[in-house]
């Protein structure tokens, strides 16, 4: 037995918690999917069935661009942001995008904690919706998850003919289900979706073997240092700070930054660590395939295919992976 | 075509040790194009060209400067090529261009190829490369008439729904700077926005700075811009930059009657001037 | 009390003719509203149009560029440069929603401290005309 909640239900339940909560889900204009702040009055043309959107939504914890703290204007007068109590619901997140969460998570929330991104992780709550249509670029079960993997969300909720089944994992999700729109029906979990596997046998260890590979630099020729890839990605999450001189006061401003963009290593003096386009081409594979399995354990990808999707120029993970474990040492 | 292009690319590299051609290859998708750089004449069976080579590759060109280089090139790119010349950044001699008459582009994505031209494609007048050591194809004629419909729809809007427009479109950037690096235009060292004293924009992102951000790179673009769309096709987040540069494209024909990149050594609009000139039109 | 819209104009004004010109303005006793601040350049030719950008980022309701007459450039051209750079501008800035009427490009002598005034003083008039700006 399955607790359904039909399309009717969930869009009023939706609206209800448009009142209550900041609610934030994937909106389509001008043929661009984006997580954005929806109205209870929006709620209704809200699209269920979109495939990822252009960028993760990992901007709701670590935003594009945010205040760290002010300094007023005598200099010594600290500003502190302003914060609100009001809780997020994030409606209608895929299962890799919260696995990209959960993996910036191990990051942020580790000691020293990251207090701005942990006070926004802490008010939110996430109700994801299992990927019913995944891109022939994705490729989340091989990297430990699944079009509809429960694990890291809050509430998930998955399509089927007779409405949605929902299965709330934290206790979270379990005092926020509403009891009285659903009902229990004798329906099954369908079968996820079919996603084509990347192997990703012994990958760290042929990156570790081939740092001085010549291959680095002859796929970096076609590269173009944007920062698309990174900034598109649902766990990339390097930054810089600026600050900021306003009428009465200086801003202390945290910005996504990509290790793809040419001044990202430049340090006081001129000198660069990364000098080269290979060399920082390298850093970002060697970031998600080498580093951070190396720290924590897990390879930082959730085959999400949006780099895949969103190069310019066709610089496919799913390729560098096949490619390297082809490399001579 | 393709063989044609095949053996100029093999010939050459022969006669030129050490050089590269920069070409198309198949994507990953099994179905787009993606650049391609060939070292060595064995190699050339990769190239490919056919409606989704969407790609201008003279701005790879920036990256081989005084290097032995041959390229293929549509007539858009090719006009990246003279800019690029005419603002003393490349050495032609070092530079053998393989033009490619063109069959107009599809538009073309990862693994979907669009049933219709690319947008760029629909208003393109030159069929034929502005520069070229082969030709591959036979030459076209130009087509006559300019048009500017897209633009003159914005321009017939109020303008309080034009700044509402562009305000809409300017928010969603994520200034992820992917028109800047795929422009051939665009080679300054520091870019103004990556300058920290005076910090003019920096890194904030936040609606303001992304107007001055987008203003800021298309007017550099002015009279400049060779109309290849690239910023616009690698957008992640689909704002429609080509309308403001074909903008500045259309004012700078007026104005200046220039046309950017068809050849390398008539001085830019704001290289030079006409003392009578006003500049002002008559409303 | 009725508040009084009071447009705020960023002028940069050419260190030869068109700031020696809103000198003598001032030393011949001439009004013209407070409303202009004026940033002295070198020559008219050094005004980035990413200068009038950011000034209207800043919240300029409106900007002034004010160089020596055609012919009388100290370094002879650089104000047929302004000329162009800024006759491209406008219709851009217009394009994309800020009228065109907010951004002005005037010659003023040295000598023309009157003309100084009047310039500074129908741009102010426009403003105020036109409100304070949408965006």
């Amino acid at each position: 037995m399955n607790r359904i909640i039909v399309d009717n239900n969930l869009r009023s339940w939706l609206k209800e918690l448009a009142e209550k909560y900041t609610l934030v889900a994937p909106v389509t204009s001008d043929g661009v999917t984006l997580f954005k702040h929806v109205k209870g009055s929006q709620v209704d043309s809200l699209d269920l069935q979109y495939s990822n959107t252009a960028v993760s939504p990992k901007g709701c914890f670590f935003p594009l661009s945010e205040t760290m703290f002010s300094i007023g204007s005598d200099g010594v007068n600290v500003i502190a942001p302003v914060s609100t109590d009001r809780e997020v619901v994030i409606f209608g997140i895929h299962p890799c995008d919260a696995a990209g969460i959960a993996l910036i998570d191990r990051v942020f929330l580790a000691e020293p904690t990251d207090t701005h991104y942990k006070e926004k992780r802490d008010r939110t709550i996430l109700i994801g919706l299992a990927c019913n249509a995944p891109s022939p670029e994705c490729f989340c079960p091989s990297v430990g998850g699944g079009p509809a993997n429960p694990m890291y969300l809050d509430i998930l909720l998955t399509q089927t003919s007779a409405g949605y089944i929902v299965q709330a994992t934290t206790g979270k999700g379990k005092e926020l289900t509403p009891a009285a729109r659903m009902e229990e029906k004798d329906i099954p979990l369908p079968p996820p979706p079919h996603v084509t596997p990347v192997p990703l046998e012994g990958v760290s260890e042929m990156m570790r073997r081939n740092f001085d590979s010549p291959y680095w630099d002859r796929v970096a020729d076609r590269c173009l240092h944007c920062n698309i890839c990174s900034y598109v990605c649902p766990c990339c999450y390097c930054f810089d700070i600026r600050d900021y001189m306003g009428k009465d006061k200086i801003d202390r401003v945290r910005s996504w930054e990509s290790c793809q963009s040419a001044g990202f290593t430049m340090i006081a003096g001129g000198h660069d660590p990364r000098p080269t386009k290979g060399a920082r081409l390298r850093q970002r594979w060697y970031h998600k395939l080498l580093y951070f399995p190396e720290l924590f354990g897990d390879i930082k990808c959730t085959g999400c295919g949006r780099c895949v999707r969103s190069c310019p120029v066709n610089i496919d993970i799913r390729e560098i992976i096949t490619d390297v474990q082809k490399l001579n040492v | 075509m393709i063989e044609t292009i095949r053996n100029k690319a093999k010939e050459w590299l022969e006669k030129n040790d050490g050089g590269c051609v920069i070409g198309y290859e198949r994507a990953s998708d099994g179905m787009t194009a993606r650049p391609v750089f060939i070292y060595k004449p064995y190699m050339v069976g990769s190239l490919i060209f056919d409606e989704t080579c969407v790609h201008n590759l003279s701005k790879y060109l920036l990256n081989r400067r005084g290097l032995k280089t041959a390229i293929v090139v549509k007539p858009c790119d090719s006009r990246g090529i003279n800019l690029l010349i005419n603002e003393h950044q490349l050495d032609r001699e070092s530079i053998y261009v393989i033009g490619v008459v063109c069959p107009g582009m599809k538009d073309a994505h990862f693994g979907r190829i669009e049933d219709r031209p690319l947008s760029k494609c629909r208003v393109c007048l030159h069929h034929t490369p502005a520069v070229y050591d082969v030709l591959v194809g036979e030459p076209q004629p130009e087509t006559a008439s300019r048009d500017y419909s897209d633009v003159a729809r914005i321009e017939g809007i109020s303008i309080h729904e034009r700044n509402a427009f562009w305000k809409e479109q300017f928010e969603r950037c994520i200034r992820c700077y992917g028109c800047r690096q795929v422009c051939a235009g665009c080679y300054c060292q520091e870019c103004f926005v990556d300058e920290l004293d005076p910090l003019w924009v920096g890194i904030r992102s936040g609606p303001e700075d992304n107007w001055i951000w987008n203003i800021g790179r298309a007017f550099h673009l002015s009279a400049r811009c060779i109309g290849c769309g690239e910023c616009e096709r690698v957008c992640p987040v689909g704002i429609p930059l080509m309308l403001a540069n074909r903008k500045l494209e259309k004012e700078s024909a007026d104005l200046f009657d220039f046309e950017p990149g068809m050849d390398a050594g008539t001085a830019p609009p704001f290289a030079t001037f006409l003392k009578e000139e006003t500049l002002e039109k008559v409303e | 009390m009725e508040l009084t819209y009071e447009p705020r104009i960023v002028g940069f004004l050419c260190n030869w003719c068109s700031y020696a010109g809103a000198d003598l303005a001032g030393t011949s006793r001439t009004n013209y509203p407070a409303n202009i601040r004026i940033i002295r350049v070198p020559c008219s030719g050094r005004v980035d149009p990413l200068f009038i950008v950011k000034a209207f980022q800043l919240g300029a309701d409106g900007v002034l560029v004010a160089g020596c007459h055609p012919g009388d450039c100290h370094y002879s051209d650089g104000n047929y440069h302004t000329r162009r750079r800024v006759g491209l501008l406008r219709p851009f800035l217009d394009y994309l929603g800020l009228d065109k009427a907010r951004l002005r490009l005037e010659w003023v002598s040295a000598s023309e401290g009157k003309r100084f005034s009047e310039v500074v003083s129908s741009f102010t008039d426009t403003l105020i005309k036109m409100g304070p700006r949408s965006s």
